[in-house]
C-alpha cells in the first residue's frame, strides 16, 4: 500500500469514526469521496485483501446481497458487505476502506459482497477485479429515469469487460443473461421443477418484455414461465434454447404469502417469506455460496438461522385487523404481488394506493400492463383504492371489473379505510411515496412505532 | 348477450407493450361490452399477415428501441394492407413509436435513421437535431393536456419521447397543446388525425383517461361494420371515463 493510500484509508475511516460515532449518522458515502479524493487508486491498492462478488440487478439485490453474506459466512468466510442503499461507487469505496478486515475463519481470503446499482457496475470495476458477477433479473422499471432493459444491460457488460477473469453467475431463466459479447466464464442458475411431460409451450402473455431471440431476433416460445419474462425459453426458429443450468430449483411444493417451501438441487428449503421472486433470491444465495464449495446444508443453515432477513413483509395489527402492506412499483412486481395474493386461503380485502412523484415514477400507465383482472381468481372480498393518483387506479380497477370500489381520496382517512373492510385480511399495495404517508398515519394513530 | 362482434388487431402486442399500451384495449373493450358488443382480440405480431378487410380496429403501440428496429423491418411486409385498411377509412390507434413507424422515418438517440412505412406524411428526427429551437438534447416527458380543435374536447396524458414528430400533407393534429409538449415541443401540434388514424404521444394511455375519444373511435369502428344501428346514440348513454 502507498503512502497516499494509507493516508486516504486513514482519513476515510476517521470521517466515518466521527460521522458514525460523534455524529451517529450511517453515512459512508463521505468517506469514500474524501478516500477517492485524495487517492483516485485507494480501490486498486486494497483489493488484494478480500475476493469481491458484485450484486447487479433490478430486482432483489438487497436481500439477495444480505442472504449471500449470511450463506458465506455459514461457511467460515469473513464477509465484508455494504449497507442496503449505498450501492453507488462512493458508499461502496466508503465500506470498503473503513471496514477492518479480519482473517477468515475457514483460513481462505475474506470475501466482499456488494450490492452495485447497475450504471455504477463499471465504475468499481475500473479499479478493482471482482471474482464474480451476480446478475438477478432485468425488468422495465421507471424508464423515463433509467432506460431501456437492453441498455442498462450494456451498462453492466461495460463493468464486466474489465473483468474477464471473473465468473458470471447469472439467472438463466432471463434470457438477456444469454446476450453479450464477452469471454468470462458463465454459470446459470434459474427453475428446473416441472417434469417434461407437463410443459405446455407457448408464447409469453403479449404484455411481457424481453422476448426476442439473440440470435435472430425471432419471438421465444417457453415451456414454462416463472414470473415476468422468466422461464425455460427456446426459439422456433432454431436451436437457441435457456442455457444448462448449473444450480436449479427442483421442486416448489408449498407457496403462501407467509412462507415457500421448495427444493434446490434436491436439498429441502422452506425460506419465511412469500413470492416466488423470493425463492429466486433464494436460489442466488445459494448458487453463489456453491461456487464457494460451502455445503447445502449450511446454506439451509444459514436460511433458517437468519429468518428475520426475509422479513421485509410486514404485518401490522389495526384493532383486530391483519394488514400486510406491500410495495408496487411496476408491472413485474405488481403482478408478482398479485400471484402472492392468488395463494392466500383467507378471505382478504385490498386497499391500493397510488402516488406519482419523482420516486414513485411520474408516469402512472404502468398500472395498465400489470395484470389486476387476475385478482378476480383470488379470495378478494373488497377493495378500495387511494393515493394521490386515486382516478387512475380507481379507472384501471373499474375496467377490470371492480366497479364496487371504496374512494380515499385522502390518505388521512386510511385507518377508517381498514377498519371498514369486512375481512379480518387486508393487504395494502401502495406505491413509495403512499407507502411513507401511509405510515406516517399508521405511525401517529399509534399502530406502528416511528413511523418509519 | 352480445349481438355484435368487432375484431381488433393488435399490431406487435408482444414487442409493442411499453407504458401500457395495452390500456387502450381495455377501454374499448370495457365500453363495448356495456352496449353489447363483443370485443375479438387478435395478435398481430412477425411474420403474421394483416388481413385488412377483417379488421375493424387496429393498435399500433411503442416499444423499446431494440422492438422497434425489428417492428420497423417487419412492418414494411405489411405497408399495402396497411395502406388500404386506412385508405378505406379504418380506424387505428398508433402512439409513441407507433404512430413514428407509420411515417416515413424516426430518428433514434443514437442517430441511427429507421425507416417507417410511409403510409402517413410525417417524419420524425431525434432531440439533437439541429434546427431545434426548444428543449435541444431532452426528453419530452410529463403531463401534456389538448385541445381537439375539431370537436373541442380535451385530452389529458403522459408523454415520454426524444423523437421529435413534423406533420406533413393530409394529416392535422389530434390536438392544440394547451400544456406540455406536444410532436416536438414547437409548433404546439399533439398526435395526428388522417381519415380514421389516430397517433399520439399520450401514454395513460389515451383511451383510458379520455373515454370520450375511445368512444368515438369505438363508433367509428362499429358503424364501418353494422351501418343500420346508430352507434353514436347507443354510446351517448354510457359514462364517460375522464381524469
Ligand atoms: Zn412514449
Amino acid at each position: 500500500m502507498t503512502l497516499k493510500s494509507t493516508f486516504a484509508r486513514i482519513t476515510a475511516k476517521s470521517t466515518y469514526w466521527f460521522l458514525h460515532d460523534v455524529l451517529h449518522r450511517g453515512g459512508t458515502s463521505l468517506p469514500g469521496k474524501i478516500a477517492v479524493a485524495i487517492d483516485p487508486n485507494i480501490l486498486q491498492s486494497i483489493q488484494k485483501n478480500f475476493d469481491l462478488v458484485i450484486v447487479t440487478g433490478t430486482n432483489g439485490k438487497t436481500l439477495t446481497t444480505a442472504l449471500i453474506t449470511r450463506v458465506l459466512e455459514a461457511g467460515g468466510y469473513t464477509v465484508i458487505t455494504n449497507p442496503s442503499g449505498s450501492n453507488m461507487i462512493q458508499g461502496i469505496t466508503g465500506t470498503l476502506v473503513t471496514t477492518k478486515i479480519k482473517p477468515s475463519p475457514n483460513g481462505k481470503k475474506p470475501i466482499a459482497v456488494l450490492e452495485v446499482d447497475e450504471a455504477n457496475v463499471e465504475k468499481i470495476t475500473a479499479s478493482i477485479a471482482p471474482k464474480m458477477f451476480v446478475l438477478t433479473n432485468i425488468f422495465r422499471d421507471q424508464l423515463d429515469r433509467y432506460g431501456e432493459i437492453y441498455t442498462t444491460y450494456e451498462k453492466i457488460i461495460a463493468g464486466i469487460k474489465h473483468a474477464p477473469q471473473a465468473t458470471v453467475l447469472a439467472n438463466g431463466d432471463s434470457p438477456i443473461f444469454t446476450r453479450g459479447d464477452f469471454s468470462n466464464e458463465r454459470q446459470f442458475f434459474g427453475f428446473n421443477h416441472i417434469s417434461p411431460e407437463d410443459y405446455s409451450p407457448s408464447a409469453a402473455p403479449i404484455n411481457t418484455d424481453g422476448i426476442l431471440s439473440p440470435t435472430d431476433h425471432s419471438v421465444l416460445n417457453y415451456d414454462f414461465m416463472t414470473y415476468g419474462n422468466l422461464g425455460k425459453y427456446f426459439s422456433t426458429t432454431d436451436s437457441f434454447a435457456r442455457p444448462a443450468l448449473r444450480y436449479q430449483v427442483t421442486s416448489v411444493d408449498e407457496l403462501t404469502p407467509k412462507y415457500s417451501v421448495f427444493s434446490i438441487d434436491n436439498t429441502p428449503f422452506r425460506i419465511e417469506i412469500g413470492g416466488l421472486y423470493n425463492i429466486y433470491n433464494a436460489l442466488t444465495a445459494f448458487a453463489v455460496g456453491r461456487e464457494f464449495n460451502v455445503a447445502p446444508e449450511q446454506i439451509k443453515k444459514a436460511f433458517e438461522s437468519n429468518a428475520q432477513i426475509f422479513g421485509r413483509q410486514e404485518t401490522i395489527n389495526v384493532d383486530g385487523k391483519d394488514v400486510t402492506i406491500v410495495l408496487i412499483k411496476n408491472p413485474v412486481g405488481t403482478n408478482s404481488v398479485i400471484d402472492m395474493m392468488l395463494t392466500e386461503k383467507k378471505d382478504f380485502s385490498l386497499l391500493t394506493l397510488l402516488n406519482a412523484n419523482y420516486a414513485d415514477g411520474i408516469d402512472t400507465s404502468w398500472i395498465w400492463d400489470a395484470e389486476f383482472e387476475k385478482l378476480h381468481d383470488t379470495n378478494i372480498k373488497a377493495i378500495a383504492t387511494g393515493g394521490e393518483r386515486y382516478q387512475d387506479l380507481r379507472v384501471r380497477l373499474k375496467m377490470a371489473g371492480f366497479s364496487d370500489q371504496a374512494i380515499y381520496e385522502d390518505l388521512t382517512q386510511v385507518i377508517k379505510a381498514i377498519k371498514s373492510f369486512p375481512t379480518d385480511k387486508v393487504y395494502i399495495a401502495a406505491t413509495y411515496t403512499a407507502m411513507l404517508q401511509l405510515r406516517e398515519q399508521l405511525g401517529s394513530a399509534g399502530y406502528i412505532k416511528g413511523g418509519f | 348477450m352480445a349481438d355484435y362482434n368487432i375484431s381488433v388487431a393488435h399490431l406487435y402486442g408482444d414487442l409493442m407493450n411499453t407504458y401500457g399500451d395495452y390500456g387502450n384495449i381495455i377501454a374499448l373493450t370495457y365500453y363495448a361490452k356495456q352496449i353489447d358488443v363483443n370485443v375479438n382480440y387478435h395478435l398481430v405480431s412477425l411474420g403474421d399477415t394483416f388481413v385488412d378487410d377483417t379488421v375493424d380496429f387496429a393498435l399500433l403501440g411503442g416499444g423499446q428501441d431494440y422492438e422497434e428496429t425489428i417492428v420497423a423491418q417487419d412492418l414494411v411486409t405489411k405497408t399495402e394492407q396497411l395502406r388500404r385498411y386506412i385508405e378505406n377509412g379504418g380506424p387505428l390507434l398508433a402512439i409513441c413509436g407507433g404512430f413514428q413507424l407509420l411515417g416515413h422515418y424516426m430518428i433514434m438517440a443514437d442517430g441511427t435513421k429507421v425507416n417507417g412505412i410511409g403510409v402517413m406524411d410525417h417524419y420524425t428526427t431525434n432531440m439533437y437535431q439541429d434546427d431545434l429551437t426548444v428543449l435541444k438534447g431532452k426528453r419530452l416527458t410529463g403531463n401534456i393536456v389538448i385541445k381537439n380543435n375539431d370537436t373541442g374536447e380535451t385530452y389529458h396524458g403522459f408523454e415520454n419521447h426524444q423523437g421529435r414528430t413534423f406533420l406533413g400533407q393530409g394529416e392535422r393534429a389530434l390536438g392544440t397543446v394547451i400544456s406540455g409538449n406536444g410532436n416536438n415541443g414547437m409548433d404546439n401540434t399533439e398526435g395526428v388525425i388522417y381519415r380514421n388514424v389516430y397517433g399520439s404521444y399520450f401514454h395513460g394511455p389515451i383511451f383510458t383517461r379520455n373515454g370520450n375519444l375511445a368512444k368515438r373511435v369505438l363508433a367509428t369502428a362499429l358503424s364501418r361494420k353494422y351501418p343500420d344501428v346508430d352507434w353514436h346514440e347507443k354510446l351517448t348513454h354510457i359514462e364517460t371515463e375522464t381524469f
